[in-house]
């Protein structure tokens, strides 16, 4: 069965700074995200990794070329069109998590739910079944980020990113600041997501994140230098660490 | 409005000591702009009500009962734009009041039969204490000033006679007032009062009151009836209009509104500054979570929104308590107004006065927030999430030097007006008078060179010169004419353009009709049958006479009226009593009357010097209230902002003492030069600033000094202050230690 694609970029143009300065990311891009997927974009340092997936996202706008979302080209979305397009389409989960201080986890999720709903008392009943998906207790919901661990955090920020039930799920290095049980609860997050159809888009440059995934593209020199389809994780085995370890080092990791 | 709802509340709980300093600005000002509001709808309201509720007559004199007929009275009835004339009794005398105000107060005084039936010129007895004997009821402001009280004693020093009454009770009347109408009333029971006629009999007046039509041009009335006193050889002993005493008595409540809106400006200024800084501050501080709002699908209108609702929430509820409050001050503004005004309301609740507070106050906090917060407009989400640093410091220190500046401003206005009225106070009392003599002599026909020989000769007379006011008709009324027989001897030049006039045939004009008669043309004017042209030289005001004057020359007046024989004289020392005692006994033959202009002045110095007491506490108050909230909104801001690098020189060894004053001295320099750029714009902008609020009381030309040394004292003074509360409010730095900052 053909699978159905929810992002194509084609002929994609970025570059920061100017002049002498000037140092492109990618000059001609092109790219398929598909639905139900769990993508991996992998590559080096300073690769354009995030700066890929944010342009993917609407995030960030493209010099040149178009992005195809769901049939409708987001480079020529004004920023409040983008905006209610992410709302909508897109989820985010950051590597530094990002949830508004002093606010405490449920109102964090509910500022986000609230945009897509009228109906207060749905979004909460969501954000309560998300939280206990995410295996956050109750008694957690009131506090703030400061009162809780990173991991406890990262995972109220997936919550967050899932309120309003996202096309694409958008993770950049989303374990990149978390130690190693707490890495584990969230991409056992994301696993539990992609099971459950999320399609999802992240960004790492972890191995054990990137296991997670059923389909790798790696990039380099400004374009997808390679792709590894790892089919669908069911569990760690040594297999499916092998043939990401060879993918890797066919690209020059 | 639901989207934002929640962030909004986050916001507000954020920033609670933000918003409240920003709230107290607000209230602040709403309450100090509610006050002049309300006085300027309601005081002159309440003036004109009280005058037609008391049937105050429009034009009052008085003549001597023993000059009075009932043909004057006839005739002074078929005065065209007479409506209604009322004789009344009385007796007109100069009395020293003792103990006014723990001083002695010098007013001609027309004391009346509190009994007599009377349509015009009501009186309302607002405080009774029960009479006897010897009862005087006395006016308004006389107790608001004076100090007396129903139930107290009051003494009168009459033509050397102590005379002492027990105060039955506290009149109010719209005719005279206070000390700028130049005459007051007493006011006895029938059976005092005629004791009091019975003693002085010599001194018994007849005081006609008048009721004009509606179209009588007041001054061309006071004219006719000048004149026709005068053909019939009547002495006027008196003449007084409803539009000279409103201006009068409502002249301190014009300067108070003046002021008022105008430090409610500069606060709301600082308080518009203050939200501008915080917003951006918090963009600054809060820019990836920003970036995440916009990532989670937040607009920049919906952001912008939730970060200026909490502006509108605390500005509007700071507004609706700014005004309430305003009203539990209103009575006793109103209480410090009567001192002045001599006559007293109670503020009622203004719709008008409200609706305009709350709407301009919305409108400029909606406005300038959301241009300062347009600035999320321009935030790219991933790049705020990646983070922008932006230049903090600089809008921190922009807005320390707008707020000093401003509050120097104020401090520099408060501490000026001070020293002219209470220091310099000839400054203050020439800019709102004409001359200021110690002694206004009146000599008796074919006398006055004798009189100017005895003045010459006389060691302790530093200045002596024909003087007089005279009415004069021209074209479309009637103006006070100053007639000097050399205006150059003048101690108080009221000439703001061009020149007094030196010639016969020149004259300068008040700036009531300085627009109609341009410098180099002529005015006709006229005394009875007499005309004359004179070319006008410059232009001159006067505050009590709403700028209907205007000067001329003795010679100048010789061509159309008598010659005046009334002689100012300035004495080297203040004995101003004593010298006039003495020449009454000593030239009673050359004398015709005395007024002891030295102890008027002190009386109206006393009263102005009262009120702008009050008025600069008010802004030296408000000016430490702003000094100390903004530098609350900086520093606070400041300690959030760099909570890690306080931890880090605390880790490196700093003390709590080295990083508070470190941090209070850090805003010292912008502070210093704020004032000083303030002291040296100040001799700049303050005679400026003191013209503009002069001049809208008529006062074209102000006579105030800029004491250079006052601006520096208040600049260092100022300075010292900023220090002293920026080291107190750095002291959460305390709070700091190196291992919490270090963690987070």
């Amino acid at each position: 069965m053909d699978k159905q694609v929810v992002i194509s970029a084609r002929h994609l143009k970025k570059a920061f700074g100017k002049g002498e300065n000037i140092q492109v990311i990618y000059s001609d891009l092109n790219i398929d995200i598909y639905k139900g997927d769990f993508t991996v974009i992998m590559g080096s340092s300073g690769a354009g990794k995030s700066t890929l997936m944010y342009s993917l996202s609407g995030m960030d706008k493209p010099d040149g070329g178009e992005i195809l979302f769901d049939g409708t080209d987001i480079t020529k979305l004004s920023n409040d069109k983008l905006a209610v397009f992410r709302r909508k389409e897109c989820g985010f989960v950051f590597q530094q998590i990002y949830l508004i201080d002093k606010m405490n986890l449920m109102d964090n999720v509910m500022t986000a739910g609230v945009l897509t709903s009228k109906d207060r008392e749905d979004i909460k009943n969501r954000a309560k079944e998300l939280f206990s998906l995410v295996n956050i207790p109750e008694k957690t919901w009131r506090k703030t980020s400061s009162q809780i661990s990173g991991g406890e955090a990262q995972r109220a920020g997936i919550v967050r990113a899932v309120i309003n039930s996202p096309n694409v799920l958008f993770a950049d290095e989303p374990t990149g600041a978390l130690n190693s049980a707490n890495s584990g609860a969230v991409l056992d997050v994301f696993t539990s997501l992609h099971q459950k159809g999320q399609s999802i888009v992240m960004v790492t440059h972890d191995k054990k994140s990137a296991l997670r995934g059923n389909r790798i593209l790696y990039i380099k020199d400004g374009k997808i230098f390679g792709e590894c389809d790892l089919g669908k994780f069911e569990q760690d085995d040594a297999e499916r660490t092998e043939k990401l370890d060879r993918f890797i080092k066919e690209m020059g990791w | 409005m639901k989207k934002i709802s929640t962030l909004t509340l986050h916001n507000l709980n954020k920033a609670k000591g933000q918003y409240l300093s920003f709230g107290v600005f607000i209230c602040l000002t709403a309450f100090i702009i509610h006050i002049a509001l309300v006085l300027a709808f309601q005081t002159f309201d309440a003036y004109d009500s009280l005058f037609d509720k008391l049937n105050t007559a429009d034009i009052n004199f008085i003549i001597p009962q023993i000059q009075d007929s009932n043909e004057l009275l006839t005739e002074v009835g078929e005065i065209d734009g007479v409506s209604i004339v009322e004789k009344h009794g009385g007796v007109f005398t100069p009395v020293t009041v003792r103990e006014f105000a723990d001083s002695d107060f010098d007013m001609n005084t027309v004391f009346y039969n509190l009994d007599e039936k009377r349509t015009l010129n009501l009186l309302e007895v607002t405080a009774t204490s029960g009479e006897s004997d010897s009862s005087v009821y006395i006016p308004m402001y006389m107790k608001e000033l004076g100090g007396f009280a129903e139930g107290g004693s009051i003494a009168y020093s009459i033509d050397g006679k102590e005379h002492t009454y027990d105060i039955g009770g506290i009149v109010l009347e719209m005719q005279y007032g206070n000390y700028g109408t130049g005459m007051i009333g007493g006011y006895f029971p029938e059976a005092v009062y005629e004791d009091f006629v019975e003693e002085y009999s010599d001194n018994v007046i007849a005081e006609y009151s008048i009721k004009t039509t509606r179209t009588a041009d007041l001054n061309e009335m006071k004219n006719t009836i000048s004149e026709m006193l005068r053909e019939k050889g009547i002495a006027l002993l008196n003449i007084n209009d409803r539009d000279t005493a409103k201006q009068t008595r409502t002249m301190v409540c014009t300067l108070l509104i003046v002021i008022f809106l105008a430090l409610a400006a500069i606060i709301l200024v600082v308080s518009i500054f203050l939200s501008n800084f915080r917003i951006r501050s918090a963009i600054e501080g809060e820019l990836a979570q920003m970036g995440v709002l916009k990532a989670v699908g937040y607009t920049s209108n919906l952001i912008i929104a939730s970060t200026i609702m909490p502006y509108m929430l605390v500005g509007i509820a700071a507004t609706v308590i700014g005004i309430a409050l305003s009203y539990a001050v209103l009575p006793s503004v109103a209480g410090i107004l009567a001192i002045q005004s001599g006559f007293s309301y109670t503020p009622d609740f203004d719709i008008m006065a409200l609706l305009i507070v709350i709407l301009t106050l919305t409108c400029a906090i909606l406005l300038f927030s959301y241009l300062s917060a347009g600035k999320i407009h321009r935030l790219e989400p991933i790049n705020a999430i990646r983070g922008i640093t932006g230049d903090e410091s600089a809008g921190q220190n922009i807005l320390l030097f707008i707020v000093s500046f401003g509050i120097m401003v104020l401090l520099s206005f408060a501490g000026t007006l001070l020293y002219n009225v209470s220091v310099k106070p000839d400054n203050f009392m020439n800019t709102l008078s004409e001359e200021l003599p110690s002694v206004i002599f009146m000599a008796e026909d074919d006398k006055m060179t004798e009189l100017k020989e005895l003045l010459a000769n006389d060691s302790r007379v530093r200045l002596f010169m024909e003087y007089a006011s005279v009415p004069v008709s021209y074209e479309d009324g009637s103006l006070t004419a100053f007639v000097c027989e050399d205006f150059s001897k003048a101690t108080n030049d009221i000439c703001y353009k061009g020149k007094s006039p030196v010639k016969e045939n020149e004259i300068a004009v008040g700036n009531a009709i300085s627009d109609r008669y341009p410098i180099g043309s002529e005015i006709e004017l006229t005394v009875g049958e007499q005309s004359a042209e004179y070319m006008v030289t410059g232009y001159i005001q006067s505050v009590n006479h709403a700028g209907a004057v205007c000067q001329l020359t003795s010679k100048g007046y010789g061509k159309i009226g008598d010659t005046t024989n009334s002689v100012n004289v300035y004495l080297y020392n203040k004995n101003a009593d004593v010298f006039i005692k003495e020449y009454e006994e000593n030239y009673d033959a050359v004398i015709k009357s005395s007024v002891n202009f030295e102890q008027m002045s002190e009386n109206g110095q006393m009263m102005y010097t009262g009120i702008v007491s009050v008025i600069v506490m008010i802004l030296f108050v408000i000016s430490i209230l702003m000094v100390l909230l903004v530098l609350y909104v900086i520093i606070h801001s400041m300690i959030s902002r760099r909570r890690q690098e306080f931890g880090i020189y605390k880790a490196i060894g700093y003390t709590n003492r080295q990083l508070t004053v470190k941090t209070a001295l850090a805003f010292i320099p912008v502070v210093a030069v704020a004032s000083i750029l303030s002291v040296i714009a100040g001799l700049w902008y303050l005679p400026a600033m003191n013209n503009i609020i002069f001049s809208l009381i008529g006062a074209v030309k102000n006579h105030f000094e800029v004491s250079v040394w006052i601006l520096i004292v208040f600049a260092v003074m100022f300075t010292v202050v900023a220090f002293v509360i920026s080291v107190l409010l750095s002291a959460p730095i305390k709070k700091i230690t190196a291992y919490s900052l270090l963690k987070d």
